[in-house]
């Protein structure tokens, strides 16, 4: 406690601004300025060098420049950004500042633009910039749904549909629901633990600066001369390692957010295990804690394998290796067995973090405990033992061994055991509760009946015969959409307008946010149920032409896919309006248990000026004199059912 | 908990879950979901998918009926500031919603296994059907030796598909048969399909293959058992017209090119065949050589405006006499 007390002091002490040529040299935009290039300067001169040394014809060779410079500017950047400094310091053997907390919190919007060490900011970070990537994601996705209003070719190419499609899933999935989780995650779950910040805060750091490096790669690969990668989000082999030079972009690009990816889960699981405040058990944590010690798991396990698998395509293209190429001894199959063993456990990482802020705003909207909290975490852990045997249910048709085929129908059936636990739990919260519909438990509900219907089409994919002839089809796109739409983006919103208030310090406008709810739900439905349809009917995926009977149903799909991408202004608005004038939002507007809500909005600069003892169950609503947490100076004897704000 | 439901509600609950079961009911009916069976195969998957779909009608009319009751009962009023009952969870019902979903996957899983078993069983003497795909087209290769662009299958007998592709994977897959295989480039992998009904129905690609994937189409024809024996035997009808033409058919050169006469040859992702005469010329060569450079060397000249995307293998694939028939066909069509 009294380390705290020191720590702000230090952090009043203004940190002496750089001056003159020291403004070049201090970490930040400007020396990314001149410390890029550099980069480029290596990125450029290693391969020409070593080509030239050993003889190579031709020296100058496009491919292999890039596949270097992709990995030498960014850290170019970072470098020049900062991202290294301490570590350089510490390695190098200078001194390094231990209680310098410049470049932790944020007094103003330029310190969202620097290295910062605030699991708060970092939060912030992350959640803004994914929101932004959503945007472009879902620009792309209007742009060739414009070109599927009607059959025959209309505004784009073959190549460029292509890319629209592959780009829209990579920025969804890669820059948009997996680090829009590790945000809110961010910004939550040490405030849910009772800690001052995450458990490497440089680490944290680093691993958001590598988000928008991930982000602009994807987006550059796009509009590089030749083309961009077109081989779908998928990437399978061998037809990925023959498309135009913007692959490469694709293939680094998904290193850089798997990176990403795997600092923050490693992090999440350090400070989930040893950072807890003293009470707090495992079976005292707060369900979307439990959720994201699942998830983190799952992405330090799985996420190697989807950098395997594009690396393996990356050497076959740039090095001439056959991995995959079945001209050279290659098993064309492998890339896919490989690619799905992430990507299988990658769903779940799209799903559980959003089932644990689900748990949150259900049981505190509902004003009731979470019901069967136990199984609730129980089946998240079995989820997350199940979500590696079923990968090749993305396989049944691909002409993998034939055996394999049951057993991993088998397993994707029982998955959905422990995944319908948590939907009768939930519903099981809201009974005999006193439900308030604000915006979080709208989303809430969209999520729960929209996940519903996803996972029960779900079950029609996992059973091979109907898998066999709903495969590659518009089933699979709006089965997909239904359960990373209307489930994993569903709960993002919910809680990003659950922890508005607490982000911000400022109220989100209740009446736009239940509008946006409406417009997307309704605008959701619209555009991907009707392609159930299409799909069995016959119409393939990832084509810009199709047959001229479905013609009517694509037309309808479009324009409510308009209306849908319309929704997203009503929230961004939203945002926006009542970030800047939005009304104060008291320290705990929800009146809820968990640790978050008993801190100002927004929290103090390290959480807790005085460090909690948990003493209770984190959900006990309705509980006669309940309590989750104490504050040091009080009497540990509860005294009132009703929840302290300290805000 | 159970004790507080009251029988009332318990019937309001099982009114709302009734009037679920009936909508979804009627979407799963009244809308013409699956495309009409022409093989035993396609029937059998129709059966799982109707009996997947009388459980997932039970499960979604319970679970909606569940969530519009609480929406409407428990909805607290705006000054209610009380907390609910403090229920922590109920063991028999979590174990009741543990074991009837179990119970109802495992039986979606022994129908789905049963049917998978009978829809890879091809009888001890099936039509062999060779089935090569290419960038953009497929090419069906009966015991006979002889190849067309488009599938010709008999009513009634065992049809196994040996299913090949030279450059990328490729999926075949016709909605009316439902089976669906990819083929792999350096793999040879198999399906039964045993036609029931006799007509013409699309073939498709479903595994994005480049820049031609959306054309890459043909067609299955099923004809009676007797008809089909007189089509082997009269060759098919591949060779009314030039034999160019019918190169031209089987390399599936319309998914990419437009050339007019030709039915299906409408692709826009390559050059326009019909100005061959004018390329050459912008080309700087003889029209005949520029038409064989062309497919045997696609990257030698790329038309300006077009990508870079035929495929570079077709030399190797086409043999010359045929080659030579392809190129005497599209230089006579350019004149």
């Amino acid at each position: 406690m009294t380390d705290l007390h020191e720590h702000e002091l230090h952090e009043h002490l203004p940190a002496a601004a750089p001056t003159g040529i020291h403004r070049l040299t201090a970490p930040g935009w400007l020396r990314v300025l001149w410390v890029m290039p550099i980069f480029f300067g290596i990125g450029l001169g290693l391969p020409l060098l070593i080509r030239w040394l050993a003889h190579w014809d031709p020296v100058w060779k496009g491919s292999v420049i890039l596949t270097v410079e992709l990995v030498t500017v960014p850290l170019g950047f970072l470098v020049g950004l900062g991202g290294f400094d301490y570590w350089a310091y510490y390695a190098s053997g200078k001194p390094t500042l231990v209680d310098d907390h410049a470049s932790h919190g944020a007094k103003s919007w330029r310190d969202y633009f620097r290295v910062n060490t605030d699991h708060k900011v970092i939060g912030i970070q992350y959640v803004v910039t994914t929101i932004i990537f959503f945007c472009i994601g879902g620009l792309l996705a209007m742009l060739f749904r414009a070109e599927l209003a009607q059959p025959g070719d209309q505004y784009f190419n073959p190549q460029t549909f292509n890319v629209l499609v592959s780009n829209h899933a990579a920025l969804m999935i890669f820059l948009f629901v997996i680090p829009a989780f590790a945000g809110l995650g961010n910004y939550v779950i040490p405030l849910m633990l009772g800690a001052a910040d995450m458990a490497f805060p440089r680490l944290n750091a680093l691993s958001f600066w590598l988000l928008p490096i991930a982000g602009v790669m994807l987006v550059a690969g796009m509009v590089t001369p030749g083309g961009g990668p077109s081989a779908g989000w998928t990437c399978y082999a061998p037809l990925c390692s023959h498309q135009p030079l913007g692959q490469v972009f694709f293939n680094m690009g998904v290193q850089w957010a798997g990176a990403s990816s795997i600092m923050t889960a490693l992090n999440f699981l350090v400070t989930i295990i040893t950072m807890r405040a003293p009470g707090m058990t495992f079976w005292r944590m707060p369900l979307l804690v439990w959720a994201n010690f699942t998830t983190s798991l799952l992405v330090v396990i799985a996420t190697p394998f989807i950098a395997g698998s594009q690396f393996f395509v990356m050497f076959d293209r740039v090095l001439h290796t056959h991995f995959f190429e079945p001209g050279g001894g290659g098993y064309v199959l492998g890339y896919q067995h490989i690619f799905w063993f992430y990507s299988h456990p990658a769903v779940y990482i799209m799903m559980l973090p959003g089932f644990g802020i689900i748990s949150e705003v259900i049981a505190v909207m509902s004003r009731k405990p979470v019901f069967g909290y136990r199984l609730m975490a129980l089946s998240l852990m079995a989820i997350l033992v199940l979500g590696f045997s079923v990968w090749a249910h993305h396989m049944f048709v691909a002409g993998m061994a034939g055996w394999l085929r049951v057993p991993m129908m088998v397993t994707s059936m029982v998955i959905a055991v422990p995944t319908g636990i948590k939907i009768f739990s939930w519903l099981a919260t809201m009974w005999e509760g006193r439900i308030h519909f604000t915006t979080p438990m709208l989303f809430a509900l969209g999520f729960l009946s929209m996940f519903v219907i996803g996972g029960l089409s779900g079950i029609y994919l996992a059973s091979v015969p109907i898998d066999i002839h709903a495969s590659d089809t518009y089933f699979i796109v709006a089965h997909i959409h239904y359960v990373l739409f209307g489930g994993s983006v569903f709960t993002i919103f919910a809680g990003i307008y659950y922890w508005f208030p607490k982000m911000t310090g400022r109220m989100y406008d209740e009446r736009l946010g239940k509008l946006h709810f409406w417009l997307t739900f309704i605008g959701f439905n619209l555009t991907f149920f009707p392609m159930h349809y299409i799909g069995l009917q016959g119409m393939p995926r990832r084509v810009a032409d199709y047959s001229s009977r479905f013609a009517d149903v694509n037309l309808f799909v479009s324009i409510a896919s308009f209306g849908l991408g319309a929704s997203t202004l009503v929230f961004l608005y939203n945002m926006v309006k009542s970030w800047s004038h939005g009304e104060r939002a008291p320290g705990n507007p929800w009146r809820a248990l968990t640790l978050e809500w008993q801190v100002s909005s927004p929290p103090p600069i390290f959480n807790f000026d005085e460090i909690p003892q948990v003493v209770g169950h984190p959900y006990e609503y309705g509980v006669p004199g309940a309590r989750h947490a104490i504050f040091g100076s009080e009497h540990p004897t509860p005294v009132t059912s009703e929840p302290v704000g300290t805000g | 908990m159970l004790r507080r439901v009251r029988r009332g509600s318990i019937f309001q609950l099982l009114g709302i879950a009734a009037i679920a079961a009936v909508i979804t009911s009627l979407v799963a009916v009244l809308i013409p979901w699956l495309p009409n069976p022409a093989s035993e195969e396609a029937k059998r998957i129709h059966f799982v998918y109707w009996f997947t779909t009388v459980i997932c009608i039970g499960v979604f009319a319970t679970v909606a009926a569940v969530m519009a009751y609480s929406v409407i009962k428990f909805r607290a009023r705006p000054d209610d500031d009380s907390d609910g009952p403090p229920i922590h969870g109920h063991t028999k019902l979590e174990i009741v919603w543990t074991a009837i979903p179990a119970v109802l996957v495992t039986a979606i899983s022994i129908v789905s296994a049963i049917v998978l078993a009978q829809n890879s069983r091809a009888g001890s003497h099936p039509l062999v059907v060779k089935v090569t795909a290419v960038q953009f087209a497929w090419k069906f290769t009966y015991p006979n030796g002889k190849s067309y662009g488009y599938l010709t299958l008999p009513k009634g007998r065992h049809v196994k598909l040996d299913i090949t592709a030279n450059d990328v994977i490729h999926s075949f897959w016709s909605p009316e048969l439902s089976q669906k295989q990819d083929a792999v480039p350096g793999q040879h992998t198999h399906l039964v399909v045993t036609p029931s009904r006799t007509g013409t129905f699309p073939v498709i690609c479903t595994e994005l293959c480049g820049l031609g994937h959306a054309l890459m189409r043909s067609h299955v024809t099923i004809l009676p058992a007797d008809k089909f024996d007189a089509w082997v035997k009269s060759g098919g009808q591949a060779a009314a017209g030039p034999p160019g033409l019918a190169v031209f058919q089987e390399n599936g050169c319309g998914g990419c090119h437009t050339l007019k006469g030709v039915p299906g040859a409408t692709g826009t992702v390559g050059p326009d065949l019909d100005n061959l005469k004018d390329a050459a010329a912008k080309a700087n060569q003889p029209l005949a050589a520029f038409i064989k450079e062309s497919i045997v060397k696609p990257d030698a000249y790329i038309a300006p405006g077009y990508p870079n995307a035929m495929p570079p293998n077709f030399g190797t694939q086409i043999p010359a006499d045929k080659l030579g028939q392809l190129v005497q066909y599209l230089e006579q069509k350019a004149k």
